[in-house]
């Protein structure tokens, strides 16, 4: 049996249903768990549903954890490893990305975006692109919710507006931001020359 | 998953990848620690590997029996091979005895026409193995029974027609064959949605399956000589414009049935101020309405009743049962999903002495948690996530159970509540709708009411639903997006919970000096009997804790008379005292607006709503009118809106109906009491 390395790692011993135990643990797990789907190059929104997976899987699944093989930790990170290869399958199997990523954005609203398109570096240059040129407001609104998560309330809070013009300004901002890279997508900007 | 869905979540994973950080959000990761200690008291924890465990049995049991399956073909084929190396003896013996050598060579059959038995029942075998790969036909059950509603006008309006049923066949699907007049034929097989009742694949083009709503018609004018009284029942539910927003996200126009003018208008939020010390304030405006009717003398008035507000600390605790529909159709569209998330956002914002109690009914109604304190969050959410969609919809039986658990529960003082969530209530059992509405409605005169949510498109059941509300004295509404529940949970909960006015009713009285001739728009299921306006016993609308409720008129007014235009009554019980109040309030020509320019913009607002329901259910009142027209004007209001989210969906939602309605509809106009005037 190995030999905890510092007194923070979980004691095998504690992995039923005590709250704080598992709380602490996953508290430190799931930026682990995070940081290793990412550095794989996964898109963010990805690498948060396979964490919640990981996540998951680790709780139904704790009968099954075994003090013999290692830590808490290296157990939830071989869980994530595992999502993470039967993620790869998946993709394998599915066909190649068809035609550039304009074909995509141009049908932002009809079908949900492929993996593939969201990790591409050429996306995210082209919404950091287009977020730079929404209003003040409808940039820190987006930014508040998507990058930071914060509910509705937090952000009115935050902008002294009430919850509904947080709704609001959250929808034009969407529609705001489709309608900016529809102008600034590649295809668009080819035509324009 | 609907474009807005669909566009949220793409920007949504956009915006996300833009970001340059290695780490998730702390929000992110509180909120999924959360769940994941809930995860720890849900039952069935282990459900991974019980899954596998049962996995495994199945292909054990699998793999048992082909096998077995193999050596049985095998001994009868070994059979087959030792019959006939024998019957050929027989042959032989025979074909000398018929002096033909050829019979030696004929395989199986001895004596031409005769059989061996093994032969035979090998034969059989491999027919009927043959066989299992054919859909095996099934005994037609007998159809079940049909929801049918007795008309509800009264006084003077006559029946609307019988109920019509609206079967649908998707857009996108046009092959498919019309089945109406198949018997009713349940689904064995466990994924398959168990189909809908009147009508499986929908014919005629219809957007959805099995969608009922009911044509109550459209009021005429009323001459005031003939009657200037006008009296309905208050109505607070959303349902109708919930549900005919879903039809046109989904790029369908609505039927005209599904219109009900008066949810449309309530839905919008007209800025009441809320009264300080009374229970109701009410609010009158009025301005010529001519130039958008084309009838002369044409105004249309405005009024607003407004129920006191109680904050959500001095809210009456709440004792809540939920019953949720849980049969397989609750599949589709993930809608058990979605019933799922807007009662755990419900549970999220209750307070810790609140009660909830969880029936459901599948094929058969059970308890699934019997009444906590919301302190258990936990067990609460565990529950809920616990429940899953399949089997048939005994809704009697699960009402009933749910009612059981709510009187068991029940404290005096309390808010006393089921809430039913469901598709659409296609077999209500054995004793049929109207003994389930009264057991509703003897429920709620105790002091238990009842609130229906309803949930998907496709198998669903608007006219029921809504007695449902009506007769538990709660509401109806319909929730087809997470935001919608936000909206009436996160919303103003103490109003969706909280009555503070019961049996509420609203009778106008016209001056006929002054006013020629009036037509209420919309209520018209909410009719009151005018000698039935004191009648204690009748029943009105219940009203939450700040709701409003508005109700439109056209008038016409004589030629150059001014002075009083009319006195309108409120009516209502407190819901503890059961005391009864009434009051009153004048409008007259001197407070009408010179011109509807003049009038306020939420004035304008309701007009417009009003405009655009009564063009999509091709009111005969609104027959020169098209979208296009209403369009413009939702256009140049919505910049006076721009804080709200919903006059600006409005607009969207026009512009898609606009699109989608053919340009000049010879579909008959809804309106069979047509007072068609000859101008003076």
């Amino acid at each position: 049996m190995p030999v905890a390395e510092n007194a923070e790692q979980l004691r095998p011993a504690a992995l039923a249903d005590d709250a704080e135990t598992w709380r602490a643990l996953l508290k430190r797990a799931i930026p682990m768990i995070y940081g290793l789907f990412v550095r794989r190059r996964l898109n963010p929104g990805l690498a948060e549903e396979l964490v919640q997976q990981t996540v998951f899987d680790a709780v139904r699944g704790r009968g099954s954890f075994d003090a013999g093989k290692g830590t808490a930790e290296q157990w939830m990170l071989g869980i994530a490893r595992n999502n993470l290869a039967l993620e790869m399958r998946k993709r394998a199997t599915r066909p190649s990305l068809d035609g550039d990523i304009s074909t995509y954005l141009a049908g932002i609203d009809t079908a949900p975006l492929p993996d593939e398109v969201l990790e591409k570096a050429e996306t995210a240059r082209l919404v950091r692109a287009a977020l730079d040129e929404l209003d003040e407001r409808e940039q820190k609104v987006l930014r508040a919710k998507y990058l930071d998560d914060l509910p509705a309330r937090t952000i009115a809070q935050g902008m002294g507006i009430t919850e509904k013009a947080v709704h609001s300004l959250l929808y034009r901002a969407r529609n705001s931001l489709r309608e900016k890279l529809k102008i600034l997508h590649p295809l668009n900007e080819e035509e324009a020359k | 998953m609907k474009r807005k869905e669909i566009l949220e979540q793409n920007i949504s994973r956009m915006v996300k990848s833009a970001g340059d950080s290695n780490r998730p959000s702390d929000a992110f990761c509180d909120s999924l620690v959360d769940r994941a200690i809930a995860e720890l008291d849900a039952p069935d924890t282990d459900q991974v590997q019980r899954k596998r465990k049962s996995f495994m049995r199945i292909r054990f049991l699998k793999i048992t029996a082909y096998a077995a399956g193999i050596l049985v073909i095998c001994g009868i084929g070994a059979s087959v091979l030792l019959q006939t190396f024998t019957s050929q003896s027989d042959r032989g013996e025979r074909a000398i005895n018929d002096s033909d050598p050829l019979y030696y060579r004929l395989p199986a059959k001895s004596i031409e026409g005769e059989e061996s038995p093994l032969v035979r029942e090998s034969r059989k075998f491999a027919q009927r193995l043959r066989d299992q790969d054919k859909p095996r036909p099934m005994m037609p059950k007998p159809a079940m029974k049909r929801i049918m509603l007795a008309p509800v006008m009264k006084s003077k309006i006559p029946p609307p027609p019988m109920l019509q049923k609206t079967t649908s066949q998707p857009a996108s699907s046009p092959s498919r064959s019309p089945v109406i007049g198949k018997p009713y034929v349940p689904s064995e097989a466990p994924n398959r949605h168990p189909m809908a009742h009147g009508g499986t694949t929908p014919p005629n083009a219809e957007a959805y399956d099995a969608m009922f709503f009911k044509n109550y018609g459209v009021n005429p004018f009323v001459d005031t000589d003939d009657d200037h009284l006008s009296t309905f029942a208050t109505d607070v539910d959303t349902g109708s414009f919930t549900v005919c927003r879903r039809y046109l996200l989904d790029g369908n126009l609505p039927p005209n049935d599904a219109v009900r003018v008066e949810e449309f208008v309530n839905y919008f939020d007209y800025g009441y101020a809320a009264p300080q010390e009374d229970t109701f304030r009410i609010y009158a405006e009025a301005a010529p309405w001519s130039e958008w009717t084309g009838r002369q003398n044409s105004y249309l008035v405005r009024f607003g009743l407004k129920a006191m507000e109680v904050s959500d600390a001095n809210r009456k605790p709440a004792i809540l049962t939920f019953v949720i529909d849980v049969s397989g159709s609750m599949n589709r569209e993930n809608r058990l999903g979605l019933v799922k998330k807007s009662l755990r956002m419900l549970v999220k914002r209750l307070r810790p002495k609140d009660k909830i109690g969880i029936a459901v009914y599948g094929s058969q109604g059970r308890k699934v948690l019997d009444h906590v304190n919301v302190k258990k969050k936990k067990k609460i959410l565990a529950a809920i996530d616990s429940l899953q969609a399949g089997g048939s919809t005994f809704a009697e039986q699960g009402i009933r159970i749910g009612y059981e658990m709510a009187d068991v529960a029940y404290k005096e003082g309390c808010i006393n509540r089921v809430i039913l969530c469901s598709d659409g209530v296609a077999n209500v059992g054995r004793t049929g709708h109207e003994q389930i509405l009264e057991v509703i409605k003897d429920k709620a005169d105790k002091g238990i009411t009842l609130s229906a949510l309803g949930f998907g498109m496709g198998n669903y059941n608007d006219v029921l639903l809504e007695r449902l509300g009506d007769k538990g004295n709660g509401y109806y509404a319909y929730i087809d997006t997470i935001d919608e529940a936000k909206r009436l949970f996160d919303g103003n909960l103490t109003g969706a919970l909280q009555v503070v006015a019961r049996d509420v009713k609203i009778q106008v009285d016209f001056n006929p000096e002054v006013v020629r001739s009036y037509r209420l728009i919309g209520y018209e299921n909410r009719d009151v009997a005018d000698d039935k306006f004191r009648d204690d016993k009748e029943d009105g609308g219940e009203m939450g804790a700040g709701h409003s409720a508005t109700a439109l008129y056209e008038i016409k007014l004589w030629q150059d008379k001014t002075g009083p235009v009319a006195t309108t009554y409120i009516r209502y019980k407190d819901p503890d005292t059961r005391q009864v109040t009434e009051f009153n309030s004048q409008i007259a020509t001197a407070d009408f607006h010179e011109s509807f320019d003049e009038a306020t913009d939420a004035f304008a607002l309701a007009a417009v709503v009003t405009e655009f329901a009564e063009v999509l259910r091709k009111s005969y009142w609104a027959k020169d009118k098209t979208l296009d027209d209403v369009l413009q004007r939702a256009q140049q209001l919505s910049k006076k809106f721009e804080e709200d989210t919903d006059a600006i969906e409005l607009v969207d939602l026009i512009s898609r109906a606009k699109k989608i309605m053919p340009p000049h509809s010879s579909d008959k106009q809804t309106g069979e009491n047509e007072d068609v005037f000859v101008d003076p």
